[in-house]
């Protein structure tokens, strides 16, 4: 199980990469093994905004449905298209090519671990 | 897990990795680390995949109003097994609703062998033998000295046969035979629950590991129950609390085809025979959906905006997309046009044949 020191995370199991006042958001390697296979990844709308903790896509694997929510607040200007032909990238590679949506920060943020926070809540 | 059944093979599961749930009172594994979808492939692209599927349960019908008992407890015709042969039925109850689906097989004239569902087992078991104080009959349940495989797959011959003293090649469709594997009494019987050729191994429990082991280094895939039931749902097989149900006749289930009224008496005949000549109350369909969307267990199926019914199974196929199947009001049963409300959204979904996808069972 990979968990990035750059990264920041969620207790809902989401990572959020911030550079200057954009943010990107995706689903964490302890996630998407959770999960399973992922078969399909439903995505927002370009221009919405999301307040912290909004759910903002669904990823299904074969037997589970979840949602996945936003860690800090923005509005969408980036969604990854490229999961709905190939939603397993969430499982081959959760931190990069299974990015799920960018949005531009404007608003708070919910509560944010670092690695080495997160790591720990998962031993919990 | 405290208060989960496990199967003989468990160990083998934990060993493998198996990822493990509660289903039917037992701690069964979901899937391996390989996951679902690579299990699934191995089943329908020519290897053979390898299933625990000793939850289930085993009942053996002796005596000699043995044919009488069956006649009168299960819906299918059994005077027309022959020794060797299997048939899938169903227990009705009274009100002509499902107690269970289940296999019969017939040993001999006076021997037959039924197979029913873990999460039925008592209630079946309870059932037959209350029926059974009618007739001169020996009901057994053998279901915790039994360990069920299914080798299911285009490859399941080939890595069944080097086990086996019998000539599997001369083993039909739906029939078995009773056979050493390896140095265990078995029965093994061409069926299975997933559209491919294969069969499935009754055995002693003290084989299991050793019979199970044997058909993994073959190269048999272990294979979890999301791979199964995916297995069966692309088929359109009907799954006991999803498709079928005590809330639902054969008439509903299109299942008439296990029922037959013409055999004579038969619990439940009465009822079923009301039900026809009244109409189903609802109607099992299939359908895909046209968009993208994964139809789920109980999501509502809409037709011109209405609720008509719900999904009582669906799946994303790999090979057919959105699949399900559904019950629906009996005047939508020839309707080609209809929706799935996922996430508060209909998704347009048009009526669809089963199997969703080319059953590769040896007929």
């Amino acid at each position: 199980m990979t968990i990035p020191a750059d990264l920041k995370y969620t207790k809902e199991h989401e990572w959020v990469r911030i550079e200057g006042d954009t943010a990107t958001f995706g689903i964490s390697d302890h996630a998407q093994e959770a999960l399973g296979d992922i078969v399909f990844v439903e995505l927002p709308e370009i221009g919405r905004e999301l307040a912290p903790g909004d759910a903002f896509a669904v990823v299904e694997s074969v037997k589970a449905v979840s949602d996945v929510y936003a860690p800090v607040g923005g509005e969408i200007i980036e969604v990854n298209e490229a999961l709905e032909g190939e939603p397993e990238k969430i499982n081959t590679d959760s931190y990069g090519a299974g990015w799920i949506v960018r949005v531009k920060i404007n608003g708070g943020s919910g509560e944010l671990l670092d690695a080495e926070a997160y790591a720990t809540f998962l031993k919990e | 897990m405290t208060g989960l059944a496990h199967t003989p093979l468990h160990a083998e599961h934990i060993r493998l990795g198996g990822k493990m749930v509660p289903f039917a009172g037992f701690d069964m594994p979901v899937q391996y680390p390989d996951g679902a979808l690579k299990e699934y492939t191995a089943v329908r692209e020519g290897a053979a995949g390898l299933f625990d599927i000793s939850h289930m349960g085993q009942v053996r019908v002796t005596g000699p109003q043995a044919l009488d008992f069956l006649q009168y407890v299960t819906s299918n015709d059994v005077s027309k097994l022959v020794d060797g042969q299997v048939q899938y039925s169903a227990l009705l109850n009274e009100a002509g609703t499902f107690i269970d689906d289940i296999t019969t097989y017939r040993i001999a004239d006076n021997k037959y062998y039924l197979c029913i569902n873990a999460a039925n087992r008592h209630k079946d078991v309870a059932h037959l033998q209350t029926c059974a104080s009618d007739f001169d009959v020996a009901v057994l349940d053998e279901s915790d000295d039994t360990t069920l495989l299914a080798l299911q797959g285009a490859a399941a011959q080939k890595l069944l046969q080097p086990l086996c003293n019998v000539d599997l090649e001369a083993v039909g469709y739906y029939r078995f035979a009773e056979c050493r594997l390896g140095d265990a009494q078995a029965i093994v019987s061409r069926t299975g629950y997933t559209g491919e050729d294969g069969f499935e191994l009754y055995l002693p429990n003290a084989a299991a590991s050793v019979i199970w082991n044997a058909l993994l280094a073959a190269g048999a895939v272990p294979i979890g129950l999301a791979a199964r039931d995916m297995l069966r749902t692309e088929m359109g097989y009907a799954l006991y609390g999803h498709e079928i149900s005590d809330a639902v006749t054969p008439v509903e289930a299109k299942l008439m085809w296990i029922t037959k009224l013409d055999k004579g008496d038969f619990l439940g005949r009465d009822a079923v025979v009301a039900r026809k000549a009244e109409g189903a109350k609802q109607v099992l369909i299939a359908l895909k959906l046209s968009e993208r969307g994964i139809p789920r267990e109980h999501y509502p199926v809409l037709v011109d905006g209405e609720v008509s019914g719900e999904v009582t199974s669906g799946m994303h196929s790999p090979m057919a997309g959105g699949v399900a199947l559904a019950y629906v009001k009996p005047e939508h049963a020839a309707q080609g046009e209809l929706a799935v409300e996922i996430r508060g959204k209909a998704v347009a979904a048009l009526r669809a044949t089963t199997p969703f996808v080319r059953s590769n069972v040896r007929k």
